[in-house]
């Protein structure tokens, strides 16, 4: 319980939630907006932060750039889940889409030689030396931030609360871009593609197109995610990337209500209790089970919540209810 | 020839084993109301289908103001200006009544993601857009619901809106699906009103399906009678009373649609 | 050539497999409207339930299949009557369904982690024991599990061809409005549905358990993509195209890693296969194998 008491662990929560609420957001767009089911979305997170590490660790190229190749990745990740698999029906695209991020994870999983494989490349020590790091940039960054943060909030700075701040930043200037998107009337017609091809066809809206823009947009957003997710791991595993983390961001858009995006932070804040403070659930009667049993417990608990959430009020917590009987 | 604007030669188009469209020709003149009329399940609909695009044909083609369109997506179709209405009605439920129409705006530069950046010209184009469909939502008297979710409306004003909304669209060909069904006949006179006027005005040609006689013969300059998928009279409006096919095929069992 | 018999082998016994799993997703989606994505941890209950009865409690091996076969129908129906009934009543869309079966998934995989651990476990037979054929080492078991699964296909296929309450759940999947105005009583075929899903599921995780020779926790969910590559493959709602395209996927993931065959694939990607497979399928015929061109409204 002591934990709870510490401001680092708020930090931290603070910090994943952050990431996470990026991560949704590129969901948001497409389903919110689009009614694209994308359940591969961890894929782009995983192109990335793997993209940005290797050209980082293998080529030595600035880090800035690298960060920009990996969104740029997703994107194209994006791209060509989207071109072959967008015209299917709906429940097709859906479990193509897991396919996708599964593909993804297994090229990674199985490409020893760039990933480093099972236990990331990115951390195995090469004989004698230090972990190659990716992060060396990064974090001279975030010393810079934290001499000019300190005298402003004093002790508690430290790269966490550094890097909460930088996450939380892109979090809310990207919402301000996308809720601005989806005033134009571009997101009209997505919008209007979510009930109906027909009707945006026959006004001459070639929907294909928005639906592909849309999942790129996502994707791009999915893959800012991943290079917080990198950069805040500071050592990447397969195992980060699997499907479980897809629906962590469909559980935080359906807690926010999907088709707005101002309830995504406080949804996201929410998950981030839910799933890192689950490791603290010492007290009983979780206090008879050991760590790898309260890993579970955790996983557990969120689908428990996702189940009631969807039995209840599928609308989300921030949605209008009208919305959903209209469907 | 050339005050053609859509010729439809022999076309064809099967479901499973249903042939829907069974090698139908017809066309269409410049400006002109031309009505189609036939029993249910004779191909109607379907026609307008193939001629959107949101079917392609089997067999055959169709030209639109002299050029081929039987192969092209809907959305193209609809850029040349081809514009149609849905049997029943179809309405974006979960779209506001203003937003539905504004859909129907062509060109808006606020479609293209790249014009984002450029708030305003899209702007701009916003506020002519939003001031057309107040101005069609007024003739339509449906004002008072311009900011409610479309889904909220009657059968009727559904057909209302999902007609304002091919008009917002500055269609060249208007493609109307049984448009006057289930509207009360004040309503109708006004609408009729409204497309003559922009007949006149902006030299409109109008295809339509309808089932009310009275209707068909008074505002049609032409009468097509499908049945079984073709085309089985094709005149000016006093001619078809006297077809004998028509007789047999249609009109003997008028009272059925009464 | 002995490799080939060998691949073709281990491919039949595999699509085997897939086919009893991708046959009861199948059902459940052309009954139910839903994409039973709990249907691979099914699996893995299955496999998990036996070994504890036949392994810790010693009980015949037999007995503990149809015991495990059981209890996954109970869970069935008790999600049904829990969830699923009243998610159908309010209407929920696909998406609803979706989470909800993913969290369902969630809890069930994580209860048998909770159970049993994270440890690899193994049922008591000899895995060892192998005869020749033509060149190739088959396995006692495995040529068991083949013949057991068959014998488990051709049931399935009779009853849901020739029993009463098979003709009625294949009418109700066609037509669910026709059907149920015409007397057939709604509640019973969606039972049977979940009878057929839940203990053919288990069924199946015991075979799996039995070909691998270890499984664990995540076997079922390993397992789940290429069983619903091959769903799709056979255009979901098909129970017959669901067992076809089990055997195709199950013959062409094994094939793919033979060297004469572009030098072979590495197996671990075969799941990969799987969904490259499918992808292609659909680029050509978006409704699947046997889906016939979709009705526009
Ligand atoms: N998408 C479709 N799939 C299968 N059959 C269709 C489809 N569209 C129309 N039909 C069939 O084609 C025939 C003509 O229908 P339709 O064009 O709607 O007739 P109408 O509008 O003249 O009443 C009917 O028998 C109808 O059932
Ligand atoms: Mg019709």
């Amino acid at each position: 319980m002591t934990a709870l008491m510490q401001p680092g662990f708020w930090v931290f929560i603070l910090t994943m939630s952050g990431i996470y609420g990026i991560f949704t957001l590129g969901l948001q767009i497409q389903y919110g907006v689009g009614g694209i089911l994308n359940f591969g979305h961890v894929g782009m997170m995983a192109l990335s932060s793997y993209t940005m590490a290797i050209l980082i660790i293998s080529h030595g190229i600035n880090f800035w750039i690298a960060a920009a190749i990996g969104v740029a990745v997703a994107a194209l990740g994006g791209a060509l889940l989207g071109l072959t698999t967008l015209r299917l029906r709906r429940d097709y695209f859906a479990i193509a889409s897991i396919a996708f991020s599964e593909i993804v994870r297994y090229v990674i999983y199985n490409s020893d030689g760039l990933t480093g494989g099972v236990q990331g490349s990115l951390a195995i020590p090469v004989t004698g030396e230090n972990y190659p790091s990716y992060t060396d940039t990064w974090d001279s960054i975030i010393n810079r931030a934290r001499d000019i943060l300190t005298p402003i909030f004093g002790e508690i700075v430290d790269r966490d609360f550094v890097m909460a701040i930088i996450v939380w930043t892109t979090l809310g200037i990207l919402l301000l871009i996308v809720s601005r998107v989806e005033r134009t009337s571009w997101a009209r017609v997505l919008r209007a593609t979510r009930e109906d091809d027909e009707v945006p066809a026959a006004l001459g809206k070639n929907v294909f197109r928005f639906r592909f823009q849309a999942v790129i947009i996502g994707s791009v957003i999915g893959g800012i995610a991943g290079i917080f997710w990198g950069l805040q791991s500071s050592l990447l595993s397969p195992d980060d990337f699997l499907t479980l983390v897809t629906f962590y961001g469909w559980m935080i858009l359906i807690l926010a209500g999907a088709t707005k995006v101002k309830g995504l932070p406080i949804a996201a804040i929410f998950f981030g209790f839910l799933y890192g403070g689950s490791r603290f659930f010492t007290f009983w009667p979780f206090s008879m089970l050991d760590a790898s049993e309260r890993a579970y417990v955790r996983i557990m608990i969120i689908g428990i919540v996702l189940i009631i959430l969807m039995m209840s009020r599928p609308q989300g917590i921030f949605g209008k209810r009208q919305e959903m009987v209209l469907e | 020839m050339n005050n053609l604007i859509l010729e439809v030669n022999d076309v064809a188009v099967s479901f499973g084993g249903v042939r829907a469209v069974n090698g139908a020709t017809l066309d269409v003149e410049v400006g002109s109301v031309t009505s189609v009329i036939g029993p249910n399940g004779a191909g109607k609909t379907t026609l307008f289908n193939l001629i959107s695009g949101a079917i392609r044909p089997d067999s055959g083609t169709i030209l639109f103001e002299g050029l081929e369109i039987q192969n092209l997506f809907p959305h193209k179709i609809a850029d040349r200006g081809i514009i149609r209405t849905f049997q029943g009605a179809k309405v974006i439920k979960r779209l506001s009544v203003l937003d539905n129409l504004m859909l129907g705006g062509q060109n808006n530069p606020g479609d293209s993601l790249v014009n984002f950046f450029n708030p305003k010209a899209r702007k701009a184009y916003e506020v002519q857009c939003h001031d057309r469909a107040m101005e069609l939502l007024q003739q339509i008297g449906l004002e008072r619901f311009a900011h409610e979710y479309a889904g909220i409306l009657s059968g009727g004003q559904r057909k209302l809106l999902d007609l304002a909304r091919a008009l917002m669209a500055n269609p060249i060909l208007l493609l109307l699906d049984e448009p006057f069904a289930g509207i009360n006949p004040t309503l109708v006179e006004k609408l009729l009103e409204v497309l003559h006027a922009l007949r006149t005005k902006h030299n409109l040609t109008f295809l339509l399906i309808e089932h009310n006689l009275e209707t068909v013969m008074n505002i049609s300059d032409r009468v097509i009678v499908m049945a079984e998928g073709r085309v089985i009279a094709d005149g000016k409006p006093n001619s078809i009373y006297e077809n004998q096919a028509v007789i047999d095929a249609y009109l003997g069992t008028r009272k059925a649609f009464k | 050539m002995a490799e080939f018999v060998q691949l073709l082998f281990n491919g039949l016994v595999a699509g085997s497999i897939f086919g009893i799993a991708a046959l009861g997703i199948s059902l459940v989606y052309s009954v139910l409207r839903l994409v039973n994505f709990a249907a691979g941890d099914f699996l893995t209950l299955g496999a998990f339930t036996t070994f504890f009865l036949a392994t810790s409690i010693h009980l015949p091996f037999i007995v503990a299949v149809l015991l495990s076969m059981l209890l996954g129908v109970v869970i069935s129906l008790i999600l049904e009557f829990l969830l699923w009934r009243k998610l159908r009543r309010t209407g929920a869309g696909l998406l609803a369904l979706f989470l909800v079966a993913t969290g369902v998934a969630f809890v069930l995989r994580q209860t048998i982690s909770l159970i049993f651990g994270g440890n690899s476990q193994k049922f008591d037979i000899d895995q060892i024991k192998t005869f020749e054929f033509l060149g190739a080492q088959i396995a006692q078991a495995q040529l068991a599990v083949l013949c057991c699964a068959s014998v488990a296909i051709t049931f399935i296929a009779l009853f849901i061809k020739k029993s009463t309450i098979g003709k009625n759940m294949r009418a109700y999947a066609d037509n669910p409005s026709l059907a149920s105005v015409s007397g057939i009583n709604v509640d019973r075929v969606i039972i049977a549905t979940w009878t057929i899903s839940g203990a053919f599921g288990a069924l199946a995780g015991v075979f799996q358990g039995t070909v691998q020779g270890q499984f664990t926790n995540g076997m079922g969910l390993d397992l789940f993509l290429s069983i619903l590559a091959a769903v799709i493959l056979g255009t979901i709602g098909d129970a017959y195209g669901a067992l076809i395209g089990g055997f195709v996927l199950g013959v062409v993931m094994e094939l793919s890693t033979w060297d004469a065959l572009l030098g072979g694939i590495p197996s671990t990607y075969k799941p990969v296969v799987a969904f490259a497979v499918l992808v292609i399928v659909l680029l050509f015929k978006p409704e699947g194998i046997f889906g016939v061109k979709a009705r526009k409204v």
